[in-house]
């Protein structure tokens, strides 16, 4: 076991441990629970940096051991240059939501187990970018599940909960029998469970190339959210407690980009995939308008910037679909700076909720004055969301329009072009209505503490470093495309 | 000499115990205590048995005609035997605190080693005679024990309705002998003998039906909710844990052996687990009283394993047939789990309806728990046993050539989404905190007797550990797998 082996259990070794001691917390060490949580997530984005050195070296950090022999089942942890975006996504996105977890959460004697099954929630999102063999990859795919489940089930808003926590379990979890059918079938063919067999190359036939791609896609889609898979995705995010929410929006939603990226793409021939080109397109683009008409209808904020994932997700997926290289890229990029700028939102809307009480935006207005920085902050989320630049979503939207004008349907990616002006409308709208006008009756606001507002301010600074300095964002992700479509980057 | 040893352990006590409970003491603690030895002593005698058939030797016992003999331990009847009796004594020291306000204990523990002595026998039984035998007096057994709080008219009813159906199913294993009587002239198993003529035929089809009443075929089923969900909870953790599997398993046995062809019986287990998953999936959702949820999730649970092994026997994959059994071994232990917990709720609380259950994790944090550990792991949670069970059963499942298997397949995944609808709202139902209004009393926090929470913890402990390291167990059934494999050839 080298250092590179123990930070790459670092990654996962943190927030776990830390994860199964936060309940053993009790009396007054339940005030500590913020700070080992906030420590267990530093923890393991740091150790998710220290091995960038080495991946920039060409070493590839991996740990495996036999399970089970007679099944052929081997339990492997593998680092390359295909998880590591999506890595630190995640790792980032968790500091923040613990961070802002720190103003947000009202602290009782359940508070550590909040932190835990936070915690938990983020090794899910971790082992399943790190997981290099298919009995890992859904187990950790599945606790994502459990732990966010459980999270909006017990700390949820409103009476609904129980409810809703039952539709997101069981509408996720239909995509995940899905992938899991998929695994099952490349299991079989290769004969382990190990993801290395996979990259030496899996023979099926035609017709089973197909099902398993098809079924592949769909189960992603349905964590991704497009249309119409993505029922389970505003009552979530609008139930859910606003750290799950940004952890669920900006992190989880992207796993099923990772998932698009590490299966079918990476396994089967752009040949193999010709198929899907029209499909994915369609649905993302069909997804991107479906999203933005339903935020610029919405009149709760918090499902406005739900519908806007919806939306985003559409965008991804449609650059993923024109299997061209800024197509893949741009979607890839995307998926980072979407998590930034939808943190930024989520975390401003709940700034917003916890300085005025309401959530519907027709009670809102004018807070421009009381709420400076707010407002600065939302400014840049909602320009950056719409495609501005110097903003970083510009980069990854250009490019995956790029990608879409390089393919046969040109008529599509136009309809894709057109339709970001809606996002362009909601996003102003949005910050129209509540930030400027008149302020309505009986509007108070009040203060906010600080501890929620760094972490907004520190994401709207990146929004716009990231779109300023693309450069090593940019380069990660073009060492991973070397990964994906059998190296033909 | 061997064979017959744990037999004889198990009768002999049973007799012995009797005695006792009627000479010297009538102390549940003391009657429990020395039931638990005997059934400790029966699974001394069935150890060296393991050995002796790990190298493919069947050690026999007793002379019957030429060359035929009363019993023979397979693997499959070690392991099924085995569970019994482990089984068995996590029941008896449970039942040490839970029949505390019971009467006519010294009929119950008796009754209860006799029932394992029948199931025993069952499994071991080398020629039909003693397979019927056997079976009767398990269910004889079985019927007075369901009826055990004999107080209670339901109870009557519920084990007066089991009565009936297991008669019927017993005399037409009779007839359905004597058929074969008439055929063959002999009644050893397995016959070596070509294929089935007329009579036997008609006798194995006897028999198929007699003993798929008691393992609870549908439509054969009816019976089951009543009784297992009247029996006392420690019987009902014994009928829905190991007896009707292991009726199951004879059934599995007796067809084989009669020359019924390996790949039309799969094609049968297949078709009628259809009817199995879905009746007891569908009629679980709309179940109010707990035990009769798990009565219908043990139909359900049946109706999986007879898809794996009618995959594995249409198909010749013996993946598949070690998979079933797998399910087999985990599902004893988390269905035993369940309904000891629901005991401890009953017994504590007098909570019989699912509603009456909320409240649990404030009273009785063990038992919630330990009954959610039970539930997640039927539900298919990872990382514990039931969703272990569910990876083998899906990999050996895609072994299938043709369109039935991926019938069952599909049914299959599509009820254990189903599941997830009563699973899951009775979990959280557990950690629902009571509400006075509704009329649940509201309980200080509740002491468990130790009698109660030593059976629980381990069987909680070992769900987790056939979940984690599923490896030594999957072995364990590799030798049941390849004997029922070789009895199909």
């Amino acid at each position: 076991m080298n250092i590179e082996t123990m930070w790459l259990v670092t990654i996962l070794g943190a927030p776990l441990a830390a994860a199964l001691l936060l309940p053993l917390l009790r009396g007054r060490g339940v005030r500590m629970a913020g700070w080992i949580a906030g420590l267990a997530a530093a923890l393991s984005l740091a150790a998710t940096f220290a091995l960038l050195p080495a991946l920039q070296r060409g070493d590839v950090p991996a740990l495996s051991f036999e399970w089970i022999p007679t099944a052929h089942i081997r339990l492997s942890l593998h680092l390359d240059w295909l998880t590591f975006p999506f890595l630190v996504t995640e790792a980032a996105v968790t500091l923040l939501a613990v961070v802002y977890t720190w103003g947000y959460h009202r602290q009782d004697e359940r508070t550590p187990f909040f932190y835990a099954l936070l915690l938990l929630f983020a090794v899910g999102m971790s082992g399943t970018t790190l997981a290099d063999d298919m009995f890992l990859f859904y187990i950790f795919w599945e606790l994502m599940l459990v732990a966010s489940c459980a999270l909006i089930a017990i700390w949820g808003e409103g009476e609904r909960r129980g409810a809703v926590a039952l539709k997101y379990f069981i509408f996720t979890h239909l995509g995940s029998l899905m992938v899991l059918v998929s695994l099952m079938v490349l299991y079989t063919a290769t004969g382990s469970d190990s993801f290395s067999a996979l990259r030496a190359g899996v023979t099926l036939a035609p017709a089973l190339v197909t099902t398993v791609t098809t079924f592949f896609i769909i189960g992603f889609c349905v964590k991704m959210a497009i249309f119409p898979l993505h029922l389970w995705l505003p009552d979530a995010h609008a139930v859910a407690p606003m750290p799950v929410t940004i952890m669920l929006a900006a992190a989880m939603l992207s796993m099923g980009t990772y998932g698009i990226l590490r299966f079918p793409l990476s396994i089967f021939s752009p040949a193999q995939l010709a198929p899907f080109v029209v499909p994915m397109m369609v649905a993302g683009l069909v997804s991107e308008i479906y999203g933005a008409l339903m935020a610029l209808a919405e009149q709760d904020i918090k499902r406005i910037i739900a519908y806007s994932s919806v939306s985003q997700m559409g965008y991804i997926l449609f650059g993923l679909g024109t299997l061209t290289y800024d197509g893949v890229a741009g979607a890839t990029l995307h998926v980072i700076y979407h998590a930034i700028v939808k943190a930024l939102l989520f975390m401003c809307v709940g700034l917003v909720i916890r300085a005025t009480g309401r959530r519907r935006i027709a009670e809102l207005g004018g807070l421009g004055r009381a709420m400076p920085l707010v407002a600065i902050c939302i400014g840049v989320g909602a320009l950056a969301i719409a495609g501005t630049p110097p903003f970083c979503i510009f980069a990854s939207e250009w490019m995956i329009f790029s990608g879409g004008f390089h393919t046969a349907h040109i008529g599509l990616s136009v309809l894709t072009l057109l339709g970001s002006l809606l996002t362009v409308a909601y996003a102003l709208w949005f910050v129209g209505r509540i930030f400027f006008g008149a302020r309505p009756e009986g509007l108070t606001v009040k203060r906010l503490p600080w501890i929620m507002v760094a972490p907004t301010v520190l994401l709207a600074a990146l929004a716009l470093i990231g779109g300023l300095f693309p450069a090593p964002i940019f380069d990660w992700v073009a060492h991973g495309l070397t990964l994906i479509l059998g190296g033909g980057w | 000499m061997w064979v017959v040893l744990p037999l004889a352990c198990l009768a002999g006590g049973a007799f012995a115990i009797y005695l006792v409970a009627r000479l010297l003491t009538a102390r549940n603690e003391l009657l429990a205590l020395l039931t638990a030895l005997v059934f400790a002593t029966a699974l001394g005698a069935l150890a060296p048995l393991f050995r002796l058939t790990r190298a493919g030797y069947l050690p026999r016992w007793g002379h019957f005609g030429s060359g035929g003999a009363f019993l023979r331990a397979d693997p499959g009847a070690l392991m099924v035997a085995g569970v019994a009796l482990g089984l068995g004594m996590l029941v008896t020291v449970y039942s040490g605190r839970y029949l505390a306000f019971d009467d006519r204990i010294e009929s119950y523990y008796p009754l209860l080693l006799l029932l394992v002595t029948g199931l025993v026998g069952m499994v071991m039984a080398a020629d039909l005679f003693n397979l019927y035998m056997f079976c009767e007096l398990m269910s004889i057994a079985a019927y007075v024990l369901v009826a055990f709080r004999h107080r209670l008219a339901t109870a009557i009813e519920a084990g007066f309705k089991y009565l009936i159906m297991g008669s019927v199913g017993t005399v037409t294993m009779l007839l359905g002998l004597s058929f074969i009587y008439r055929e063959t002239g002999t009644l050893a198993l397995p016959l070596a003998m070509g294929a089935p003529g007329p009579w036997s035929r008609a006798g194995l089809g006897c028999f198929l039906v007699g003993l798929g009443v008691k393992s609870a075929i549908v439509p054969l089923h009816t019976w089951l909710p009543d009784a297992h969900g009247r029996a006392p909870s420690s019987i009902s953790a014994m009928l829905s844990g190991i007896i009707v599997q292991s009726v199951f398993y004879a059934l599995l046995k007796v067809c084989l052996g009669l020359g019924f062809p390996a790949r039309d019986l799969g094609t049968l287990l297949i078709v009628l687990s259809l009817f199995n998953m879905t009746l007891g999936n569908g009629l679980a959702l709309v179940q109010t009283y707990t035990k009769r949820l798990l009565a219908y999730s043990t139909i359900a649970q049946m109706g999986y394993i007879m898809l794996s092994l009618g995959i594995g026997l249409r198909y010749d994959v013996p993946m598949a047939i070690q998979a079933g059994f797998f399910l087999l071994l985990a599902h004893a232990a988390m269905k035993g789990l369940a309904f000891l917990c629901k005991g401890v709720c009953h017994f504590y609380c007098n909570a019989t309806r699912i509603a009456e259950l909320r409240g649990t994790a404030a009273r009785m944090p063990l038992v919630a728990v330990t009954f959610s550990v039970a539930l997640a792991g039927l539900a298919g949670v990872p990382p514990l046993a039931g969703f272990a069970a569910k990876w083998f059963v899906l990999s050996g499942g895609v072994q299938a050539a043709d369109a039935l298997g991926f019938l069952g397949l599909a049914v299959f995944l599509l009820n254990s989404l189903l599941a997830l609808g009563y699973y899951l709202p009775l979990i959280g139902t557990l950690f629902t905190s009571a509400d006075p209004s509704e009329g649940t009393e509201t309980f200080a926090s509740v002491q468990i007797s130790l009698w109660m929470v030593a059976p629980l913890l381990i069987l909680g402990a070992l769900v987790l550990v056939m979940g984690l390291y599923p490896g030594f167990w999957l072995n364990w059934t590799a030798g049941a797998a390849t004997y029922l494999h070789g009895l199909g050839r």
